[in-house]
């Protein structure tokens, strides 16, 4: 109980005194030189954040209560050197939950152009496309679910990866390719901050005894990852302009969702093909994406190994008063050959369902000069009925301090659904952040 | 006596057509007025870059700022537009650009990026009449509110401006129920705008503080707006601007969201 006490005691401490007194530092433009200071040098930024977050309900599987505490320290340094932009970003932080400090590189790229149309970004970097807002078909960069779940910062739920991305433009179409010479998987739920459903076990698990240690893929050339997407913007409806893409993956499923014949957890290969649509819709915005993701048991019948999909999303967004925007997607997976794979599973009572389909809604409301931001994003799937709810209100006090406070709540009406495993680690939590 | 005479009746022709040219630019025509004004504001020259610092001022006196470098390209003079705005202050907007295509008559179509994230968010053209980054500016006082949306009619004609009163002609499309502007005879810049509500109070002011003529345009250099209800005041400061740049269509693309085109955002010194 005392060693429960202790960070979250720390923690209050760290709030109460470090913090009020940059609440209102704040001073006028006066003589400040429209930042000419960067312009030959190196810029410096960055943050303090520390947050905390504590279970709704116990999670008896898991020894801490909290399911966030740390005290988070970000450098950002960003240099041009010609036309060579260098950027870094890096956090230490110590953590409260699992007992240490440690060093985490979010961003270490060199960027450049190759020739007048197209440009390299090589090194650590965090990777994003595609059209899902809180949903990725074609996105197959790393995601940090651990972060999410626990309330760290939006930003954190992407993950880096040590990429070269190259992109080229052209008149009517654009290209990106990505190598990610090493996989580099999502930081997906392993057991050790929260606990998990295991088909294989029929119960729930979590670390020590339950951890999820995969098997990783040997560091050789065609263990690489690949990504490509083609690109562009047309007028297919009116005068506005409508975005259009096709996408690429060859790699492995992100999460480790294969056993091997040595009961160990692994990332089956996956391909992956897809497009998207984006544009003005009414006085919103519309979005529609498809993926297909080819799995190598080709014909399904293999229930070590996942299936084939097919996953579609579509979405609208539309402010519907001043400041208040709602936004709702509708998605679903269909696993394909599913007949092979029930004729092979033994009759496994977990197996998941041949179509999961799933609902989200965002509600954001802007208050108070934009200082005061509320959002509610929630997850809800009639098919697995299970929903996970993210409420968040954020405070700006001033340009350097902000308090955000929300909560990340899971329930389902099965233990062994998507959502619906996480019912304990349903949490609150608390962020202040100081930038400079 | 023929000499004198001759010179007598030049100076009388002068007199004459100079008159005739202050009669012929004093416009009477409202509409042909904000034209020429809605020109002078947001289409000076082809292209443009300015930089751009804000003061945001809370009525409790508390301050925000935000710093940026505005560029702009008109695809159609009067008409179509692009804008990018690439944030470098404060710390937490750092990095974030936003992009607009403006099509007068149209939605636009805007887009944000955001740097953490690596997220090209794709934002609906919906209420262009709220908050530009937390600013008393709207982000329809950055970009410009498209002059067809408005009635227009010519109240009064001093000596240094016309006074323009501006009714919406879709009521709930605006919180306003009119605004009037002064616009300088000389210049056409609308040097001073007042919103009014329903009940013909003036609840919002926006006024140009200093302005300078850069390449033959009239150019502002310093605004603010005051939000009469709150009591909150914005003041907007613009440096290093230049027109007529010979920017590329490319600039205003999702390339500029994720590579902000240093070539046009580096000062020219």
């Amino acid at each position: 109980m005392g060693a429960k006490i202790t960070p979250r005691y720390w923690l209050l401490i760290t709030i109460l005194c470090t913090f009020p007194r940059y609440l209102y530092a704040a001073d006028d433009w006066g003589d400040d030189a429209w930042g000419e200071e960067e312009k030959q040098g190196t810029a410096i930024h960055g943050f303090i954040e520390t947050a905390v977050g504590d279970r709704v309900s116990d999670d008896t599987l898991v020894d801490d209560e909290l399911s966030l505490a740390e005290v988070r320290a970000r450098l950002e340094a960003e240099t041009y050197q010609g036309a060579l932009r260098l950027s870094g970003k890096v956090d230490l932080y110590a953590d409260g939950v699992e007992r240490g400090f440690d060093i985490y590189l979010r961003e270490a790229v060199a960027e450049f152009s190759l020739t007048d149309n197209v440009d390299v970004r090589a090194g650590h970097q965090v990777l994003t496309w595609g059209t899902g807002d809180l949903l990725f078909l074609n996105d197959l960069f790393a995601k940090d679910w651990v972060s999410f779940f626990s309330g760290r910062d939006d930003e954190y739920l992407k993950a880096p990866s040590s990429s070269i991305k190259v992109s080229a433009y052209g008149e009517t179409a654009n290209i990106d390719f990505v190598w990610t010479p090493v996989f580099n998987s999502d930081n997906f739920i392993s057991g050790e901050r929260f606990s998990y459903f295991s088909p294989q076990a029929g119960t729930q698990m979590a670390a020590p005894r339950g951890k999820i240690v995969p098997d990783e893929p040997s560091e050789t050339f065609s263990h690489g990852e690949f990504s490509a997407r083609i690109y562009g913007r047309s007028h297919l409806l009116g005068r506005s302009s409508t975005e259009w893409a096709l996408y690429g993956y060859r790699g492995f499923w992100k999460q480790p969702n294969g056993i091997n014949s040595n009961n160990q957890a692994y990332f089956s290969p996956l391909t992956s093909l897809g497009a998207s649509l984006r544009t003005n819709v009414a006085s919103g915005i519309g979005h529609t994406e498809l993926a297909w993701y080819n799995s190598v048991d080709d014909d399904g019948s293999n229930p070590l190994i996942p299936n084939s999909q097919i996953r579609f999303l579509m979405g609208y967004e539309q402010e519907l008063v001043p400041k208040l925007t709602l936004g709702v997607q509708y998605y679903f997976e269909h696993i394909l050959d599913y007949d092979a794979l029930s004729a092979h599973d033994g009759g496994s009572i977990y197996r998941p369902d041949e179509h999961r389909e799933l609902w989200t809604m965002r509600l954001s409301y802007r208050a108070l000069q934009d200082n005061l931001t509320f959002n509610w994003f929630s997850f809800y799937s009639p098919t697995d009925q299970d929903y996970y709810h993210r409420p968040s209100v954020k405070y700006r006090f001033n340009d350097q301090v902000n308090l955000t406070l929300g909560g990340n709540v899971f329930g389902g009406k099965q233990k062994q659904t998507f959502f619906g495993q996480f019912e304990d680690a349903s949490n609150l939590y608390a962020r202040l952040r100081w930038s400079y | 006596m023929s000499k004198f005479i001759g010179i007598k009746s030049l100076l009388i022709v002068m007199a004459v057509s100079a008159l005739n040219t202050v009669y012929a630019t004093e416009l009477t025509d409202a509409n042909a007025i904000v034209s020429k004004a809605n020109l002078v504001a947001y289409y000076a020259g082809n292209d443009g870059r300015s930089e751009a610092r804000m003061l945001i001022t809370d009525a409790q006196g508390r301050e925000q700022k935000r710093q940026f470098t505005i560029l702009r390209r008109d695809r159609e003079e009067g008409g179509e537009q692009d804008f990018l705005v690439v944030f470098s202050r404060p710390s937490d907007v750092r990095n974030t650009v936003f992009l607009v295509a403006k099509k007068p008559g149209g939605d636009d179509d805007r887009w944000l990026y955001l740097p953490g994230l690596d997220l090209v968010k794709r934002i609906s053209a919906g209420d262009k009449r709220t908050s530009f980054v937390g600013s008393h500016y709207f982000y329809e006082d950055v970009s410009g509110r498209s002059i067809t949306e408005d009635s227009h009619q010519l109240l009064e004609t001093s000596d240094k401006y016309y006074v323009i009163e501006n009714k919406p002609l879709d009521p709930n499309s605006a919180e306003f129920s009119r605004y009037i502007a002064w616009i300088n005879k000389a210049s056409f810049l609308p040097e001073k705008i007042e919103y009014q509500d329903e009940n013909d109070r003036v609840y919002r002011r926006v006024e140009v503080l200093a302005s300078e003529v850069i390449q033959g345009h009239e150019t502002v250099t310093k605004s603010q707006v005051s939000d009469l209800r709150s009591g909150g005041i914005t003041t907007l400061a613009f440096r290093f601007q230049h027109y007529d740049l010979g920017m590329d269509q490319a600039v205003f693309s999702e390339r500029s969201l994720r590579k902000p085109p240093r070539e046009w955002l580096q000062r020219d010194e």
